[in-house]
């Protein structure tokens, strides 16, 4: 009893007391009450999993392309090659940020490599001067061949396997802003061996050695080259500006004296800009031409190539193949949201036997529609979906962009 | 027997409890609560003594880029709450704190110290000073220097194709943030001859291309010169910002609070001063409005250590995109908003946005792209969501308003002219674009509320108070003001009307009879035709005074309920 007593008196004396003692007078106090309270409750700030892995990623700079370092590969190696992964390296500071030095290997999904390293100098002479030295191997196993010419027929599909060695190099000159001219030297060793495709016969089995010039060649070249380049792009991702190429090249056959011939290639690439560059028009024309002296054949491999992801994206990869081509493009590119543009598409082109046949009639065609991942840099990744070829439809993931 | 008897005392024990305890609950139950009273004796602070706990556990959080942009894009952090804000004082006012000082707001200012801002001299020439390192963070080029006396200075170049737009950018942005209230840094502009440049020994810098730490080389400075706007003798315009003193704590964020931090009571979304940030970002543009824009330092005061928050770069603010002109997109859209992306997506394009047809008036390259015709100051937004902005209300609008209300034309002018832009039409259209985006802003948010202020209770029983719009010419007289009187119980938080609805037509009126207590308030709203935000209501509490009474407590808008912790 006498506890329920005194129970009663503490409960009493608290709960009618006009103020507890314990409540704050004032503002001031009650405030500083509450941070000493937390002060004794300390708590660590601890980042979450994806705070960290973005914070490595940036600290590290993983997310730039042109990495400093070991840096991954990815991407294809040549059209066709499917998705290449690997490791490269790259150092601009072995000559005080004057030069670059990159080396890197990568292999496909399809079994493709490749291994190249490569010397570049761009910003000599107070930017005027681009110097630029290589040395790579590439080996692609399962190269289309459908035939020459524009007749070639789709069921004629067959495949070879090339392996080729290159070391060259070239200097350019920009005597004025967006202008670079230049020229180079390559010395070419490829090898030509069976498809490793085995869906599909190897070249000889469907054609003809006569059909198919170079198919045994064990020659090695000299391609002396010369090029004019004009760049005014902006940005690089163009919403507007130009882009102009012309190429000549040389390609000495070095061992058999049978494959020597001149190649020509221009290409041009035209962007319009509207609606504050949210929609660009992006114009393409290209050509290419060749020629050879008497005696002289120009090897299949080294011919233009039409068809695939960059060309004709409504027909195979290497689909027409002849020693003269013409390819027009236009895409209508429309803005989603930064970094991702919608685009419509329009290909259309052929190849020649004969360059009189190089002109606009009876192209081959097809349309489509595609999104394309980007940053002003470039586009880093697409999916495009062609339409309307007599080829069929295809579809396009892609490491990089179109034109 | 003992046994049976110690039974019975056990069970009266127990039955005696139970009675007693429940005795005791209904009595409490009636009993007044002794909860905290709606104000204090000390109310209305204007010191948030925020510095009173020590602070010297805390640690750096320094957020990336990537990870601020996906948080807040994706991850909706924070609270989204209709609460008035967690951190105003009684009066509806932000205190004095570690955060923000009541300047232009609260106190008039001169022009001249408004041009003046943090400085703490008129120029700076950085003549012999050697470079410290390179830049840590930001997309303009840079690197960091060290004077005589070892102070660290940032230095930041503008880009060629628009020269003076960042640091001119920069120098205007922290002059108003300053007088607006915010931590910045003093910033000047300043001219350095490329060739004189030393770099001091042991000096490093961040690789940006791999992230790694070197020494710093002559080519890094080239890397910065080769993206410089030069000027015609060959040296170059900089930016020079000193600073902060203090040990960086990296950035704060718009939502939460900083764990560590005792002294960080309030959740940043909640704060009145970081609401109100929206304001004015939208006055001048500074869609970079981000927590990683920001900087906590570590102060030391009488050995007691403080977090000192920071407003920084504002080097893409008004028509900076910092290294070009700003683009279309930033102000008017998120980087990342769902659905003008998915209708432009379905609709190939055709659907456009409505801010890509504004069309931007032909300026000089140092002022970027920037207007005011096409500005609407609601529909602006920073470049992702910001949790402070998403709870801003129409009180700390009014509050925020009110605040850029007080920029004559003349303090913006002189803001402006401190940029010292070399072409005068640039400081031309940069002060009028300026001052229209600023009536828009106070015409906009200062009449979403009744707009009545600086009320005042006389000892004889008359009420004064003046119109914020009216004064800032921001909305003519209202048709009437209607007040209803109450009488105000401190300890319950109870109002008893008192008397009928008054009209009046002039900001002043007579205490009705019969109130008495003593606290009192007055809830006002005013008619006009044009002006429905004036039906939301402005109340006003005043406490008996010796000699007469005085403002202990504002509410601005319809109150929704708060926890106590809001109640302040």
């Amino acid at each position: 009893m006498p506890r329920v007593v005194v129970l009663c008196v503490i409960f009493l004396s608290f709960v009618s007391s006009p103020a507890s003692a314990q409540e704050p007078q004032t503002r001031e106090e009650a405030d500083r009450r509450r941070r000493e309270q937390q002060a004794q409750d300390p708590a660590t700030y601890k980042p979450n999993g994806l705070e960290r892995a973005l914070d490595f990623a940036e600290d590290r700079a993983i997310f730039l392309l042109d990495r400093e370092g070991v840096h991954p590969k990815l991407g294809s190696l040549t059209t066709g090659s499917g998705f290449a992964y690997g490791v490269g390296f790259r150092d601009r500071d072995l000559f005080s940020n004057k030069g670059a030095v990159e080396v890197w290997a990568a292999g496909s999904i399809k079994r493709y490599w490749a291994t190249e390293a490569r010397l570049t100098f761009p910003r000599l002479a107070n930017n005027h001067l681009h110097l630029e030295a290589w040395g790579s191997h590439r080996d692609y196993p399962q190269e289309n061949f459908f035939g020459l010419g524009p007749e070639s027929n789709r069921d004629d599909r067959s495949d070879y396997a090339i392996r080729t060695d290159h070391f060259g190099g070239r200097a350019g000159v920009r005597p004025v802003d967006h202008l670079l001219v230049g020229a180079g030297m390559e010395y070419l060793e490829p090898r030509l061996g069976a498809g490793q495709n085995d869906r599909y016969p190897d070249v000889p089995v469907v054609f003809p050695p006569s059909e198919v010039p170079g198919i045994d060649s064990r020659s090695d070249f000299i391609r002396s080259a010369a090029f004019v380049e004009v760049d005014y792009r902006e940005p690089i991702n163009a919403k507007k500006g130009g882009w102009y190429r012309f190429d000549f090249s040389h390609y000495d056959d070095r061992t058999t004296d049978q494959f020597t011939f001149n190649r020509f290639d221009a290409d041009i690439r035209q962007f319009f800009g509207f609606l504050a560059g949210r929609r660009v028009i992006a114009l393409r024309l290209a050509a290419s031409t060749s020629d050879t002296e008497a005696g002289q054949t120009m090897p299949f491999f080294f011919m233009p190539t039409l068809g695939g992801n960059e060309t004709l994206r409504g027909f195979r990869e290497y689909r027409f193949r002849a020693p003269h081509a013409i390819l027009a493009q236009a895409e209508y590119r429309w803005e989603i949201w930064s970094g991702l543009d919608g685009a419509l598409f329009y290909d259309a082109g052929k190849v020649a036997d004969q360059r009189s046949d190089l002109n606009f009639k009876d192209l081959e065609s097809d349309y489509g529609v595609g999104f394309r991942f980007n940053t002003n840099s470039g586009v880093m990744f697409r999916v495009d979906a062609a339409f309307g070829s007599k080829d069929g439809n295809h579809l396009y993931i892609v490491v990089g962009g179109v034109f | 027997m003992a046994i049976t008897s110690t039974s019975s005392s056990a069970a009266f024990s127990k039955a005696a409890i139970a009675g007693v305890v429940g005795v005791l609950a209904v009595w409490s139950a009636v009993l007044p609560q002794s909860a905290s009273p709606r104000f204090y004796p000390d109310d209305p602070l204007w010191t948030d003594n925020d510095r009173v706990a020590d602070a010297s556990k805390v640690v750096e959080v320094e957020d990336s880029n990537s990870y601020d942009f996906v948080v807040n894009t994706l991850g909706h952090p924070g609270e989204l709450r209709d609460v008035r804000a967690l951190n105003v004082n009684t009066v509806d006012e932000v205190p004095d704190s570690s955060w923000f000082t009541n300047r232009i707001g609260r106190n008039a200012m001169s022009t001249e110290s408004v041009r003046r801002g943090p400085d703490r001299a008129e120029r700076i020439n950085v003549t012999g000073w050697k470079v410290s390192g390179g830049k840590s963070a930001g997309v303009q080029p840079g690197f960091r220097m060290t004077d005589a006396e070892g102070q660290i200075y940032q230095i930041e170049v503008d880009p060629p194709s628009n020269p003076e737009i960042a640091s001119g950018a920069e120098i205007i942005g922290t002059a108003f943030y300053h007088a607006i209230g915010y931590n910045v840094v003093d910033v000047y502009p300043a001219e350095i001859d490329r060739d004189a440049l030393v770099i001091a020994d042991g000096a490093t810098i961040r690789d940006p291309l791999n992230g790694r730490r070197r020494q710093m080389k002559k080519y890094d400075l080239d890397n910065v010169f080769n993206r410089a706007a030069r000027l015609q003798n060959g040296h170059y315009r900089v930016l020079v910002s000193r600073f902060a003193s203090g040990m960086p704590l990296g950035n704060f964020r718009y939502y939460g609070r900083r764990p560590d931090d005792p002294n960080d009571l309030v959740s940043h979304e909640h704060r009145r001063e970081l609401r109100g940030a929206r304001v004015f970002g939208a006055w001048l543009n500074h869609d970079d409005s981000r927590g990683i824009n920001s900087l906590d330092m570590l102060e030391r005061t009488n050995g007691r250590a403080w977090v000192k928050h920071y407003m920084f770069d504002f080097g893409s603010i008004l028509g900076s995109g910092t290294v070009y002109a700003q683009r279309h997109r930033p102000g008017n859209e998120y980087m990342f908003e769902q659905k003008p992306g998915w209708l432009t997506m379905a609709t190939l394009g055709l659907y456009v946005r409505p801010w890509i047809t504004i069309d931007y008036p032909d300026v000089p390259k140092s002022v970027g792209r920037l207007e005011a015709a096409r500005f609407d100051p609601v529909q602006w937004k920073p470049e992702y969501p910001n949790p402070a902005f998403a709870n801003m209300r129409p009180d700390d609008a009014f509050w925020a308003a009110r605040i850029v209300s007080k920029f004559s034309d003349a303090a913006i002018r002189a803001v402006v002219e401190k940029a010292a832009y070399t072409d005068p039409a640039a400081t031309d259209f940069m002060t009028k674009t300026i001052i229209a985006r600023r009536d828009k802003v106070v015409a906009t948010w200062l009449n979403q509320v009744c707009p009545v202020v600086d009320t005042t209770l006389s000892a004889d029983g008359t009420l004064a108070f003046t119109n914020a719009a009216v004064d800032a010419k921001a909305a003519t007289a209202p048709e009437r003001y209607e007040l209803n009187w109450f009488r105000f119980d401190n300890a319950t938080d109870q109002r008893t009307p008192v008397g009928e609805a008054m009209r009046v037509t002039a900001g002043s009126a007579r205490v009705p009879n019969g109130l008495t207590g003593d606290f009192v308030g007055v809830n006002i709203t005013a008619v006009h035709a044009q002006q429905p935000g004036w039906a939301n209501p402005s109340t006003f509490f005043f406490r008996r005074a010796s000699g007469g009474w005085s403002l202990v407590g504002v509410e601005r808008g319809a109150q929704t309920s708060a926890p106590t912790s809001a109640r302040r």
